[in-house]
């Protein structure tokens, strides 16, 4: 799979969790999650969630930790895609 | 940033029983002084208290599995009422393992020099909401540390102050579940307290509120794997929370 498709997919599972629309606009691989997206970080499960629906993959409690940005997550799935 | 080396492990721990013991040390003279501040100085009674104070001694003399303790959040002294609830200021005094750590969000109460000295002399472990993932989890983890010694910490599991002054499921944050997750066989005493007067959420409860509480102790279980996992514990407990709160609610129309 490539990493611009996983990209792809992960902003659009983002984007109805996003607060701030402005910062969708010009994502990233850099784009915080949590401070430039402003997704509640209460909901971040519910997104990790979607990733593990949408790309049929399992995610661990600890995986998330290091989930600060896009670009994290991005790695993370591709990582769990093998 | 998390270090998870053996040697970080220990420092950690090393760092967590320095904690303690200095918390232990001044103890006999903070906890007398909130239990007063909240009797005298606020005029707070709770109804209910003598069960809830039964219950919790109950809970920790039945067993020595991990317990956890959570509530309904409205006030940002609600740490200090359920620990009142839960035991006299004698009583946790004597037997301090049983009185909860706290964890309190860092940004209300430890954004100075001098309130991060008082939160780590009152037995807390701030935590910013919203935080780097790695320094939550720093968080998450001390206290899957201090379970695992037998000590027991209380948790908001809505993640802050309910807006609509209603426990909320769907708030429910999901590292209280991680916390249970990774702690086989936990138990988890639900507290449902609430003033009188109050509506919605607050800084303070109204002075002179009258606080009725119910405890119950619950072991959520999930067979789900990973974050889901997690996210259905937490939300067993927030859903644990709510229905005291319905029959709260019901028992004082």
């Amino acid at each position: 799979m490539e990493q611009s498709e996983v990209m792809e997919r992960v902003v659009k599972i983002l984007t109805p969790w996003a607060k701030n629309p402005d910062a969708l606009e010009s994502v990233g691989m850099d784009t915080n999650i949590l401070e430039d997206l402003k997704v509640n970080s209460a909901r971040l499960v519910d997104v990790v969630i979607a990733f593990e629906d949408d790309f049929d993959i399992e995610i661990a409690d600890e995986d998330v930790d290091t989930v600060n940005t896009v670009g994290d997550a991005v790695r993370l799935i591709l990582s769990k895609k093998g | 940033m998390v270090d998870s080396t053996d040697a970080g492990r220990g420092r950690a721990a090393r760092r967590h029983a320095l904690q303690g013991a200095l918390a232990r040390l001044t103890a006999p003279v903070w906890v007398p002084l909130g239990a007063l501040w909240l009797r005298y100085g606020r005029g707070y009674a709770i109804e209910g208290v003598r069960a809830s104070r039964a219950l919790y001694r109950r809970v920790w003399e039945e067993s020595s599995a991990p317990l956890l303790v959570c509530a309904n959040h409205l006030t940002l002294v609600d740490s200090m009422l359920v620990a009142w609830a839960l035991a006299g200021p004698a009583a946790h005094v004597v037997r301090f393992r049983e009185l909860p750590w706290n964890i309190p969000e860092a940004r209300n109460f430890a954004a100075t020099l001098w309130t991060r000295i008082a939160t780590y002399l009152l037995k807390c472990i701030p935590i910013e909401r919203g935080g780097r993932r790695e320094d939550v989890a720093g968080v998450l983890k001390r206290v899957g540390h201090l379970l695992a010694r037998g000590e027991t910490a209380l948790l908001f599991p809505e993640g802050g102050r309910s807006r609509s002054g209603r426990v909320e499921v769907d708030s429910a944050a999901w590292g209280v579940g991680r916390i249970i997750a990774a702690a086989p066989g936990c138990r988890v005493l639900c507290v449902y307290l609430r003033g009188e007067k109050q509506e919605t959420w607050s800084n303070l409860p109204a002075r002179g509120d009258r606080f009725h509480v119910s405890v119950e102790c619950i072991e959520p279980k999930s067979h789900h794997r990973g974050v889901r996992r997690s996210r259905d514990l937490a939300r067993q407990v927030v859903g644990q929370l709510q229905r005291m709160e319905r029959r709260y609610l019901g028992a004082s129309q």
